[in-house]
């Protein structure tokens, strides 16, 4: 798979936001959401995005859609450079790349039928012309499920498994080569959820489409991932195939993320588990080091010298690790 | 923990039909929705959104909005009925007896009062303390929930905490007059897993050091099988089973409740495990269905005649399904 060139490449990207909490006014300083993000994603796969609330996992989608603006790195859509691309430029490219948002809800117009949401983008990037455009539509619906009389109806008629479904079929009609899934099902009850990501794995393997899925629920990104990053502060920490990721977790946060998940297996109850100490945000009283250190159960004197690289593990080439005592028996 | 089926039961739900009112219509949001907890005891209900988990919840405590309204049924909390106290009585069980946290953390703390003014004035309400013991009870309680620093926390105000933070202050609170049951509605489900982890074995810890039990409303199944000593499953407002946690996991009866534990990816599922998903989605008005209220969606009973009533499948394992029996082997359970 190293072989192709991925569909989509981050390139150490980088974005601060300025920090509110309880600074004088004056003294604001600024926070870094993204801090050195790379990654590539292959035509047909998977990339997951796993990491807290505010880890920067969401910036980094946004980042990668020119939603914001990057402070530094390159974004690269099968080869090309896409973050420089003035907005003229970038339109005729942007079919190719699409995002489905977790609030489905808030991200269709209340006020469009389910046809004009759907038409719309198909006809003004040509898509699909006047006459084309309804059997079009009726073709995208069957594909996510929903039956084509529905087309006629405001969003708020539909459940919120229904309206993100149609938030997929508004993304698939473009054809585009990347979809870029933000929670996509985090807002969704269990049994919705599966057939979201079912649907999404058949379309997948239909399209042979390529997706980044961006999640907190380790289960469903692992579920749906072929490789898959984990974030803490705004740097990935380790990355590598999904499977082997998560059996072998090297880094002491992933394997941290891994045993807080609660598993439905009555045999597993008492299972011993790293419980970890404190919470996100606390930086290494040094100023430097690792981010990860203060809540590490694994952390010396030397992690808070300076921040790990992200490095291939030994012995598993594919796999990255930004810790310095990566892959020691816990 | 084992319980004692001896034991009288701490809280007794009985026939709970809550109905809410749209316009001139009133629309039964659960049905026949009944449970025990006994002293000691971690209890779960657990449930899709629109269950009723939630309003079930509320109305122990007579804590519905003006549109809900309990129409059937019995809340026995130490043998006397909640439902039929004054407002009087009532107040003295609130918070002293059975206290509540929400998932609303932000919705649950006056914002412009800091935690030390809103945890003193509590206590000076429900204990009679003076302000200075009061204080000093607070930074206790404050440092049992896992606070390091309890004063400092003591002159914040809510926002300047993190969810998880806000969360244990909502703990301490409920903690404070002792009381024999803590409901628990959605606890965690705004919180990050690692921190989530950190409240529920807080919540394990008093459990087992106060004695208190505790009613926890959740929709993870997950949170289920590490919390809960038992299990009640709802379903478009009825319970569809119940039974000890081990019960329910290693042997589920409902095919709601086996749906349910095939649908959740789990982080070590073999890579080529598909997801079973339940086709359709959850009833939004349930009240008029007749027969079974599952089986538009059950994979083998859309001909069900439809079971109202519950049977035992095993002692303390009830399930509300005509063909428990029989589908647990269709289904390869």
């Amino acid at each position: 798979m190293e072989r192709n060139t991925p569909v989509l490449s981050a390139r150490d990207l980088r974005k601060a936001f300025p920090s509110d909490g309880e600074r004088h006014l004056l003294r604001k300083g600024m926070h870094p959401a993204v801090d050195g993000v790379s990654f590539d994603i292959y035509p047909g796969q998977t990339f997951g995005l796993v990491g807290e609330s505010g880890c920067g996992k969401s910036t980094v989608a946004k980042l990668l859609m020119g939603l914001e603006k990057l402070d530094s790195g390159e974004v690269y859509l099968e080869g090309q450079r896409i973050d420089q691309l003035a907005p003229k430029k970038l339109r005729p490219l942007r079919p190719q790349f699409q995002m489905v948002f977790q609030d489905s809800g808030s991200s269709l117009n209340p006020r469009k039928r389910v046809m004009d949401i759907l038409s719309e983008p198909m006809l003004y990037h040509g898509v699909a012309k006047s006459d084309t455009v309804q059997a079009r539509m009726d073709e995208l619906l069957e594909q996510v499920g929903l039956p084509r009389e529905m087309k006629h109806r405001y969003p708020h008629e539909f459940s919120g498994g229904q309206r993100q479904r149609i938030c997929i079929a508004r993304a698939l009609s473009l054809r585009p080569k990347v979809i870029v899934l933000d929670e996509p099902v985090s807002a969704l009850d269990v049994s919705v959820q599966a057939q979201i990501l079912n649907l999404l794995r058949d379309l997948q393997e239909q399209m042979h489409l390529t997706y980044l899925f961006i999640g907190h629920g380790l289960g469903a990104v692992r579920y749906i991932s072929h490789r898959i990053g984990v974030m803490y502060m705004g740097r990935l920490v380790e990355s590598g195939d999904a499977e082997e990721l998560f059996a072998h977790p090297a880094h002491p946060y992933t394997r941290a993320l891994l045993d807080a998940v609660p598993v439905a297996d009555y045999a597993l109850r008492n299972r011993p588990r790293i419980t970890l100490v404190g919470e996100v945000g606390e930086l290494p009283a040094s100023g430097n080091g690792c981010p990860f250190a203060p809540r590490c159960p694994m952390a010396t004197a030397s992690c808070l010298e300076h921040v790990p690289e992200l490095k291939p593990l030994a012995g598993a080439p594919e796999r990255t690790v930004a810790c310095l005592r990566a892959g020691e028996q816990r | 923990m084992e319980r004692m089926d001896a034991a009288e039961p701490l809280l007794d739900v009985r026939h709970l039909d809550i109905a809410f009112a749209s316009g001139k219509k009133l629309t039964k949001r659960t049905e026949d929705v009944h449970f025990q907890v006994h002293p000691g005891e971690i209890l779960s209900i657990v449930g899709e959104s629109g269950c009723g988990k939630s309003i079930t919840a509320l109305s122990l405590l007579r804590l519905l909005n003006r549109q809900g309204r309990v129409v059937g049924g019995e809340v026995l909390f130490k043998g006397r009925d909640l439902l039929s106290m004054t407002e009087k009585e009532l107040d003295r069980v609130r918070g002293r007896e059975i206290a509540m946290v929400f998932q609303d953390i932000m919705y649950s703390l006056n914002p412009v009062f800091t935690i030390g003014n809103q945890m003193v004035e509590t206590l000076r309400r429900h204990m009679g303390m003076q302000r200075g013991q009061a204080r000093e009870r607070a930074v206790e309680l404050l440092e049992k929930t896992g606070i390091s620093q309890p004063r400092s926390v003591m002159k914040k105000y809510p926002h300047m905490l993190s969810g998880g933070m806000r969360q244990r202050v909502m703990i301490a609170m409920a903690l404070t007059c002792n009381p024999s049951l803590l409901i628990a509605d959605e606890p965690t489900t705004a919180l990050d897993v690692t921190i989530q982890l950190q409240i529920m074995q807080l919540l394990k810890k008093l459990r087992d050091e106060t004695g208190m039990a505790i009613l926890l409303i959740t929709h993870d199944i997950g949170l289920v099988t590490e919390m809960a000593d038992r299990v009640v499953v709802m379903y478009a407002g009825q319970c569809v089973e119940e039974a000890s946690t081990q019960q329910l996991l290693e042997s589920p009866a409902h095919p709601y409740t086996r749906a349910l534990l095939r649908a959740v990816p789990g982080i070590h599922d073999p890579k080529d495990r598909r997801l079973y998903s339940i086709p359709g989605a959850v009833p939004e008005e349930y009240q008029d269905l007749p027969g079974c209220r599952f089986a538009p969606r059950c994979p083998y009973g859309q001909d069900c005649p439809g079971a109202r009533e519950e049977s035992q499948v095993n002692p303390g394992h009830m399930v509300r399904c005509c063909r428990a029996q029989e589908g647990r082997e269709a289904y390869g359970a």
